[in-house]
């Protein structure tokens, strides 16, 4: 009898522990948002994109998440790359999700207008694709990032590559097509404003504004073709870019008129990996292959590769860099704190797949490269890859502390 | 600028409005006969490209693959067209406007998430054969040589329109339908039937145009929505229901907005809404439409 009620004791002991480790809290988790387009114009680039936070996350929690001890949980949301739909997903991120921090954007204009919903809200927002200069330039808020090359930077990358080239070659005028919206206009201002002081003998001769999702671009080259420039200049990205190098191809244009500095990221070198003309000269925010020799970028694209089969785009390595920003800004901070993260990501360098890289205190913009190089053949690889890469380093082509003064005496 | 270029320009512009002639006139069709404002029209139009994908990447190492890809993505929506028509789009014949416009746009919605699951997010490229992969040379300017056979597309299908509608017997009863649905019941014949091979014709057209539209360029989400606007502003001005009115819209929208790009790229796409709205106050039942219909 004793021997029983010792055993019930026991058995009751054994389950009022068990039950007690069940009722213990669960460990918190560090709430992520993604407010990417899963839909629209933007799709494109940003399922990499969503691809590499996936494995960021997933190689962070299996070490026990940020800090050993805070798991990541993913909440993605399709901004349709519509800046209303993107506010009102960020604002459900932060108010039914509680996330700390949203990863975005696409498009520029979904980006501008997030930021101030951030801010508001003292949430972290972290610019990984999206690229207007604008971002970080005007209407600043501190809890803004950005790891990617900005309008501005790239613009003046493709300026030093074209004003050679305008020089040794003798061209007189150019012509720009650009998509109708955020970024292509804030790309396209850049270059010619750019252009106009480092090869004032240049001409503009006419602008072309096709609108983003254009699906035939036809009208649009045989009337560049009619205006006879020396060269193009285009800012078009994603689907819009991909459509208007297959049209222009089929109509003999990049044999006709150079096309120098234009966006072809390696998305498009894949994509296209048969059809892209050869020997045009292009430009790119995050190439894997010109950071090869860095650990964490082999690293990444053996992993990435291993989970998706596929060779990571600019926009998943720019995502995957953000998501490890984050997570070096709370150790830096120690912290999951948004405020104290914040303070820590400022002007702090960090370990990226691209290298060693650092934020630029007055704009949280990351000292990131452009590359411009042209495309060739590789046996490495099974598409065309950039040869005779150019790498602007970030210091070199972003916008002077001075101007970014006076650009926001001026909103005031 | 000499004569060539402009003759380029105007060949853009034809090469654009036949590929919205593709778009409008299944639109219009079901709309003329049926009296049924199809919102999903363009997103049938966008299926008609991945569907077309999926033939192509299947048989892609033959030279016909594309040739075939485009026949046969067209018969399979007129097939899915007949489901949707049957299952759905008859339950709201007699229903008022509104409500047939949210049974369609909620078709857009269902069929996008459709395309989603099956597709995936990714693009999907269907590369062209050698025949129209490099361009042509016309009057010494190239051109696209795919565009030719768009154009052609285009013209026969306004052509076999034509002669289905006016010449033979079952053009004649949807004609018929289309004035008095009650006399061509009264003579026997069955109106669903009809109705329903109207639909699956309309569906037909636009898995067509969404197959030529395929190797165009790429094949994303969101194509739909951004092609719809113009499609529903050439029925406009063209008139609902009139196989002549669509295709004279389709050539001035594309012809307006190729010249104003040449002339005026700021204002290309202002310039077509500008002579929609102008269409709409000034003959609202458009160009070719009839009074009864505005």
């Amino acid at each position: 009898m004793k021997f029983k009620i010792i055993a019930v004791a026991c058995a009751l002991v054994l389950m009022g522990g068990f039950f007690h480790v069940d009722r213990a809290p669960a460990a918190e988790t560090y709430n992520l948002g993604v407010d990417l387009a899963r839909t629209g114009a933007g799709a494109f680039y940003s399922k990499d994109g969503i691809d590499a936070i996936k494995l960021a996350v997933k190689e962070i929690n299996g070490n026990g998440g940020f800090l050993g001890k805070y798991p990541i949980k993913l909440f993605i949301r399709d901004s349709h790359t519509k800046p209303d739909v993107a506010v009102r997903e960020a604002k459900d991120l932060i108010l039914r999700d509680k996330v700390r921090t949203i990863l975005a954007s696409y498009s520029s204009a979904c980006a501008v207008a997030i930021k101030p919903v951030a801010e508001e809200y003292k949430v972290l927002h972290i610019a990984a694709i999206s690229n207007s200069e604008d971002i970080t330039k005007v209407h600043f808020s501190p809890y803004t990032f950005s790891v990617v090359p900005n309008s501005y930077m790239q613009a003046k990358a493709v300026v030093l590559g074209v004003a050679g080239l305008a020089k040794k070659k003798g061209w007189k005028n150019y012509v720009t097509i650009a998509s109708d919206y955020e970024w292509g206009r804030s790309t396209q201002n850049n270059t010619v404003e750019l252009l106009k002081q480092a090869a004032p003998e240049l001409k503009l001769k006419k602008e072309f504004w096709p609108r983003l999702g254009e699906t035939q671009f036809t009208s649009y080259i045989t009337a560049i073709m009619a205006q006879k420039p020396d060269f193009v200049i285009g800012s078009i990205a994603s689907k819009d870019n991909v459509t208007w190098i297959k049209q222009a191809k089929a109509y003999g244009f990049f044999d006709k008129i150079p096309y120098p500095g234009s966006l072809i990221s390696v998305s498009e070198l894949m994509l296209q990996a048969k059809t892209l003309t050869r020997g045009l000269v292009g430009l790119c925010r995050a190439p894997f292959f010109a950071h090869m020799d860095v650990p964490m970028m082999a690293n990444f694209v053996k992993n990435y590769r291993a989970m998706y089969h596929q060779y990571p785009s600019d926009w998943a390595v720019m995502e995957y860099d953000a998501v490890y920003a984050l997570k070096q800004g709370i150790e830096k901070a120690k912290s999951i704190d948004s405020e104290k993260v914040k303070d820590a990501l400022k002007g702090a360098t960090i370990n990226t797949t691209r290298g060693q890289l650092y934020f630029r205190d007055i704009d949280n913009q990351l000292s990131c490269s452009s590359y411009i190089g042209v495309v060739a053949d590789d046996p490495k690889y099974p598409f065309p890859i950039y040869h005779d890469l150019v790498e602007v380093k970030g210091p070199d082509s972003w916008r002077p502390k001075a101007e970014i003064l006076e650009a926001r005496a001026k909103e005031k | 600028m000499d004569a060539s270029l402009i003759f380029a320009q105007f060949m853009s512009g034809l090469s654009r409005g036949m590929m919205l002639f593709l778009i409008a006139s299944g639109l219009s069709l079901i709309f003329g006969v049926m009296n049924i404002l199809n919102f999903a029209h363009a997103t049938f139009w966008l299926i008609g490209a991945y569907v077309c994908y999926t033939f192509w990447h299947l048989m892609q190492g033959y030279g016909f693959a594309l040739w075939l890809s485009i026949p046969l993505a067209a018969v399979t929506l007129a097939a899915f067209g007949c489901i949707i028509e049957v299952v759905l789009i008859r339950r709201v014949y007699n229903r008022n406007l509104p409500e047939q416009l949210l049974l369609t746009y909620a078709m857009v919605l269902v069929l996008d998430d459709l395309i989603k699951i099956v597709w995936g997010v990714s693009d999907k490229l269907i590369e062209r054969p050698p025949l129209v992969a490099d361009p042509v040379f016309i009057f010494g300017t190239p051109f696209d040589s795919y565009f030719i056979f768009v154009i052609l597309i285009g013209i026969a299908v306004a052509g076999g329109l034509w002669w289905f509608l006016k010449k033979t017997r079952y053009g004649h009863i949807i004609r018929a339908a289309v004035f008095s649905r009650e006399m061509v019941s009264a003579l026997g014949i069955p109106i669903p039937r009809i109705y329903t091979g109207v639909f699956a014709l309309g569906i037909f057209i636009a898995g067509l145009a969404g197959a030529v539209q395929g190797p165009v360029g790429s094949i994303t989400l969101g194509m739909d929505m951004a092609i719809v606007i113009q499609a529903f502003c050439v029925v406009v001005i063209g008139g609902f229901g009139s196989l002549l009115g669509t295709f004279v819209a389709s050539v001035i929208v594309g012809e307006v907005y190729s010249f104003s790009i040449l002339f005026w790229p700021e204002g290309a796409l202002v310039l077509i809404f500008i002579v929609t709205a102008l269409i709409l106050i000034i003959r609202p039942w458009g160009l070719f439409g009839t009074p009864s219909r505005a």
